[in-house]
């Protein structure tokens, strides 16, 4: 910086600072009051169709009074299958960075790649889950091309959550362990990973939020179909989230009720995401009463 | 749920060791003996993990367990290289296609096209052969230009209040109102700005209807990166060493003259970060613009020719089209190989490299902060 700024506390000096000092506080206030208004609109348009029938009726393609059963169960289904394939990966990189990847020029590469996969817009990764797993594997649109395209845009967030817990592990911890004779492996297994377990297990839950969320990728991979099975957990059916489902609807617009069922699906999305939100909140309360 | 059980061990203490066992103190000493270089270090914190040493004084270091070592060395470090091999794979399947516009290649049904008459064309016609994509580009920069614009400065200055202003209360408020904005997915912000925002504009003095178009698709933008951007600059604040801003007021400074004139300055290789990631989120997203721009490639044409309105407000409202909407558009109508679909990944390799750009530019302007 170059010369001390000089601080002069005349009148409109002090004016200035609380005027800014209301303005920080009405664009933070203005947040909360954004949120509030967003949830409660989406959840008032969708009350009036929210009901059981709704939630367990298969939809309709021209008719109106279809519900969404197939695709709360394809939503689930999905983000399992594609968590199952992300943590491994995620964990196993994570593992690596955090443990084993020295301090040099190449733990600045993965990381780097790892922020890359982070950033890349998931309209990108659709279009890469298309060509390998939709045209090139011949597996058309499918729960299984869906699921591992999923999985692309958990690895990285999976990545880092369990690099930053890792690090988080206090150095005694290790060298205790290492002191007792354990092997690297050991220490990572018993006495890393099992520290670490709470905080990648609410990045977990909020990876699992993301991908529940997720639509672009699906749209091009998993399809806008949903199976006439219930439940139908073959791998190669096309397999219509909740999200998709939603945009597919308005942007369709050969339903005579698609605003009453794009109104009730983004409804219990968001109920599914503020529960979601609220375990991890309430998960970690418990967690930091106990260890107080 | 494993999630409860789990995280019911706090600091993740394996199942059946008990924390505080009375056997424990002992073990903890006569296990240490043996490494007098711990000694000061077996602190409470480590004190969890110890009741394995009570089931086996040592950890075994047979001959198995140091083959496993080596394998589990390299699973990990493939699971590393897989990531590294993802970002190479995404570049060259991406580059398969999209490059297959402008080069004959087997497969091919249409045309090899010039790189002049898509890159630097706003000529947008692909029945008839003309693929401009610059309308594309345009819009892709108009709104995610306007949406940093809104989100850049209000983010920056939420992210100092978090830090440096607000009381605890209100700082953990806005931690969850932030979290709870992130978390929201695309689609129903687009919803939101469908059924909510876009009616509540037209047919007003703003707009004709529908007043889809770059205004609206901006300010919903703007609420969706404003998260990432609070985050982040609320990280950079708080790393700042406290003497900054007591050394401001110390010579006099108001609480918004140190913001202003010490904190900003100080943390602006960060700010500018996280505004360049802020960007790149921007830039990416697809379905919530996609719902509400309106979809006109031809949007340049139709804001120069239509005169009934003042031209910031032609701007604002016309309907457009940006590189991923038009990606949602069109992708699921054309055949795979013809010239119209390799454009389109053109325009996904385009957005890809843009990605990397990005990234490659959080790296400098964090390597400017250490120098």
């Amino acid at each position: 910086m170059g010369a001390a700024p000089v601080f002069r506390r005349s009148r409109s000096s002090k004016l200035v600072d609380r005027l800014m000092r209301g303005v920080l506080w009405a664009i933070a206030i203005l947040f909360v009051v954004v949120l509030i208004l967003f949830v409660g609109a989406i959840l008032k348009q969708g009350w009036p169709v929210l009901n059981l029938s709704f939630l367990t009726k298969m939809p309709e393609t021209l008719d109106a009074g279809g519900g969404i059963k197939p695709q709360i169960f394809n939503s689930i289904y999905l983000v399992v299958l594609s968590l199952g394939i992300s943590l491994p990966v995620g964990l196993g990189a994570g593992v690596y960075m955090a443990e084993y990847a020295g301090k040099g020029r190449a733990l600045n590469f993965l990381r780097l790649c790892i922020e890359t996969l982070a950033a890349t817009p998931s309209i990108v990764l659709a279009l890469f889950g298309m060509i390998v797993f939709v045209q090139a594997m011949g597996w058309s649109f499918s729960i299984r091309s869906g699921a591992l395209t999923l999985a692309l845009l958990n690895i990285p967030v999976i990545t880092r959550v369990t690099e930053v817990s890792l690090l988080a592990v206090p150095r005694e911890l290790k060298e205790a362990s290492y002191g007792l004779g354990a092997t690297k492996l050991q220490t990572i297994l018993k006495v890393a990973l099992p520290y670490a377990a709470t905080g990648i297990l609410t990045g977990l839950v909020l990876t699992a939020g993301r991908a529940f969320g997720e639509s672009a990728i699906l749209v091009f991979t998993a399809g806008t179909n949903a199976s006439a099975q219930f439940p139908d957990f073959r791998l190669t059916v096309p397999g219509e989230t909740l999200s998709v489902h939603l945009w597919y609807v308005t942007s369709d617009g050969t339903l005579p009720d698609a605003r009453e069922i794009a109104a009730g699906t983004a409804a219990v999305m968001i109920l599914v995401l503020l529960s979601l939100n609220l375990l991890v909140r309430l998960v970690d309360r418990a967690i930091r009463r106990r260890t107080r | 749920m494993p999630i409860g059980s789990t995280l019911a061990h706090p600091a993740g203490i394996q199942p059946g060791g008990s924390r505080k066992a009375d056997p424990m103190p002992d073990v903890l000493e006569t296990s240490l003996t043996a490494v007098p270089a711990n000694g000061g270090g077996g602190s409470a914190e480590s004190r969890p993990t110890v009741p394995q040493a009570a089931e086996s004084p040592a950890f075994r270091h047979s001959r198995t367990h140091r083959l496993a070592d080596r394998w589990a060395h390299l699973a990990f470090l493939s699971c590393s290289l897989l990531v590294v091999g993802l970002i190479g794979g995404i570049l060259f399947f991406l580059a398969s296609r999209g490059l297959a516009a402008f080069w004959p290649v087997a497969g091919n049904m249409g045309r090899a096209l010039h790189l002049s008459e898509v890159f630097l064309s706003a000529d947008w016609a692909p029945s008839s052969d003309r693929f401009g994509i610059l309308p594309f580009i345009a819009g892709s920069l108009g709104v995610t230009g306007l949406a940093l614009l809104i989100a850049a400065p209000a983010g920056i200055l939420t992210g100092v209040f978090i830090a440096k202003m607000a009381p605890a209360w209100m700082r953990n408020l806005m931690r969850q109102v932030m979290d709870l904005l992130v978390g929201i997915p695309s689609v129903v912000y687009g919803i939101f700005g469908l059924t909510v925002v876009l009616p509540l504009v037209s047919h007003t003095w703003l707009a004709d209807a529908p007043a889809s178009g770059f205004a609206v698709s901006a300010v919903i933008l703007a609420v969706m990166i404003v998260p990432t951007i609070v985050s982040l600059s609320t990280d950079a604040f708080e790393s700042l060493p406290s003497s900054l801003d007591e050394g401001a007021q110390a010579l006099g400074s108001s609480r918004w003259q140190a913001i202003w004139h010490v904190l900003i300055p100080a943390a602006r290789p960060r700010l500018l970060t996280a505004a360049v990631l802020g960007l790149g989120r921007a830039i990416g997203e697809a379905m919530a613009v996609q719902m509400v721009i309106g979809n006109n490639p031809q949007w340049i044409a139709l804001m120069r020719e239509s005169t009934d309105r003042a031209p910031f407000l032609r701007a604002l409202f016309t309907p457009a089209a940006t590189l991923t909407t038009e990606l949602v558009q069109e992708l699921p109508n054309t055949a795979a190989g013809s010239t119209w679909n390799n454009v389109l990944f053109a325009m996904g390799l385009l957005l890809y490299l843009l990605t990397m750009v990005l990234i490659l530019a959080t790296r400098r302007l964090g390597r400017g902060k250490e120098a």
